[in-house]
């Protein structure tokens, strides 16, 4: 069974771009929302988001911009471009035919999605 | 912050061998995130050295996330690469072409290496200027071979000379090169080797006859074919990501290409020289390796006002 620290590196850029798709998130908010919509099953070693992050927005599926807020503080918020969603939806296909196969053979007899 | 938090963006700071570019916002969005978290972890009640201790957890090991910010930002585009490869080419291409009969090519094609290697170290040293910066140290080497035609006297009293001013010029670019990335360094160093074992495999007396000429002509496409090789090595280091491959290919490259510089040199290289050659492939690698190693722990005991390429903490 694969641990769930390699579940969560293989998805890692599926579950940021879904998010990103909802609204423009900076890091930190990223992290508590993962871990709030995953019910804290998915918990990133809080460090290694960025470089996701930053490889996502290498790729051009996300773009990062410094926003100052009233307080003063400045934060990087990072919003999905039209290839992210392109990719994202591609992404989605994916996923729901793998989860439809495994389905298929963990609980036969079950309707398929 | 801290000083185990400074220590930490420190630490990622200087593994993950970011341009300055980009050095200041990865660290900035890392430090505006352990904001937020020591703030929520002791507005949830911690004291601030549980808060530090609980927020270094979560965080994950510097090295992991410093390798992965490497990682993300190490790969070159395809424009780098063709003009980290150039100054190869071009130079292979003197001996596999045969310009290198041609004065006027041979000035050409040095002439515009060497500018565009200038023009790159003023304009921020961009990844792909180190390949080219190991021809500016050329000149250099052919001054020493002119200082053999000198009458005895004014070239012993020229060599130390020269052997102190071309040591300080080669000391003075590693270190410019190292305080970048000590790999880059290696970059710029890996074709001197490979030049000094065709040069003394075509003079072995370091003195330029009708014979070295003879030796060049029958050499040539080897030659040519070595450079082609470093050309092929510094395209492949430009696209890897992983620094241990880079690291892996560049040792492979070196000895593979001067093992093969001794086997097309019809047996001009004897075992002592081929042994000199490979400790100075060798240095290649280690010598800005440990400079690094060694500005890095001078950086380190200094005050944090003083070191070099200080991060602005919030």
């Amino acid at each position: 069974m694969a641990k769930r620290s390699d579940l969560l590196k293989s998805s890692s850029h599926s579950l940021l771009l879904c998010l990103l798709e909802q609204q423009p998130m900076y890091g930190y908010q990223i992290i508590k929302e993962l871990e709030a919509r995953s019910q804290g099953y998915f918990k990133f070693k809080e460090g290694t988001l960025y470089p996701a992050l930053h490889r996502l927005a290498k790729s051009g599926l996300i773009t990062g911009s410094w926003q100052t807020l009233p307080n003063g503080r400045q934060r990087r918020y990072y919003h999905i471009t039209e290839k992210g969603l392109a990719k994202l939806a591609q992404e989605r296909t994916q996923w729901q035919d793998f989860l439809n196969a495994v389905r298929l053979i963990l609980q036969p007899g079950q309707p398929v999605t | 912050m801290t000083s185990e938090l400074a220590e930490y963006i420190e630490n990622i700071k200087y593994t993950s061998k970011l341009q300055p570019a980009n050095e200041a916002e990865v660290l900035g969005e890392l430090e505006t995130h352990i904001e937020d978290k020591l703030r929520e972890l002791t507005d949830s009640g911690l004291s601030e050295e549980e808060a530090v201790k609980a927020c270094l957890h979560e965080l994950g090991s510097p090295s992991l996330v410093a390798r992965q910010i490497y990682e993300a930002y190490s790969q070159g585009s395809w424009k780098q690469v063709f003009m980290a490869s150039l100054p190869h080419i071009l130079f292979g291409a003197l001996f596999t072409l045969n310009w290198w009969h041609y004065p006027g090519w041979l000035v050409i094609v040095l002439g515009v290496i060497s500018g565009i290697a200038v023009y790159g170290w003023w304009h921020g040293k961009p990844t792909w200027v180190f390949s080219w910066l190991s021809y500016s140290l050329l000149p250099v080497m052919a001054v020493g071979i002119l200082l053999v035609y000198l009458p005895k006297g004014w070239s012993l009293l020229a060599i130390p000379v020269y052997i102190a001013f071309a040591a300080w010029w080669l000391f003075h670019m590693v270190i410019q090169t190292v305080k970048k990335d000590w790999l880059f360094s290696s970059v710029m160093l890996l074709p001197m080797p490979i030049i000094i074992g065709w040069f003394l495999a075509v003079s072995p007396d370091w003195k330029i006859t009708a014979s070295s000429l003879e030796r060049a002509t029958l050499m040539a496409p080897w030659i040519g074919l070595s450079f082609l090789a470093l050309a092929l090595t510094v395209a492949a280091f430009i696209r890897i990501r992983q620094r241990w491959l880079r690291i892996g290919l560049l040792v492979l490259s070196g000895v593979i290409t001067l093992s093969l510089v001794v086997h097309y040199t019809y047996g001009q290289i004897n075992t002592p020289l081929f042994v000199g050659l490979m400790l100075v492939m060798w240095g290649v690698f280690l010598v800005p390796l440990l400079l690094e190693r060694r500005f890095r722990n001078r950086n380190k005991s200094l005050p944090k006002y003083l070191r070099t390429n200080t991060i602005k903490t919030g």
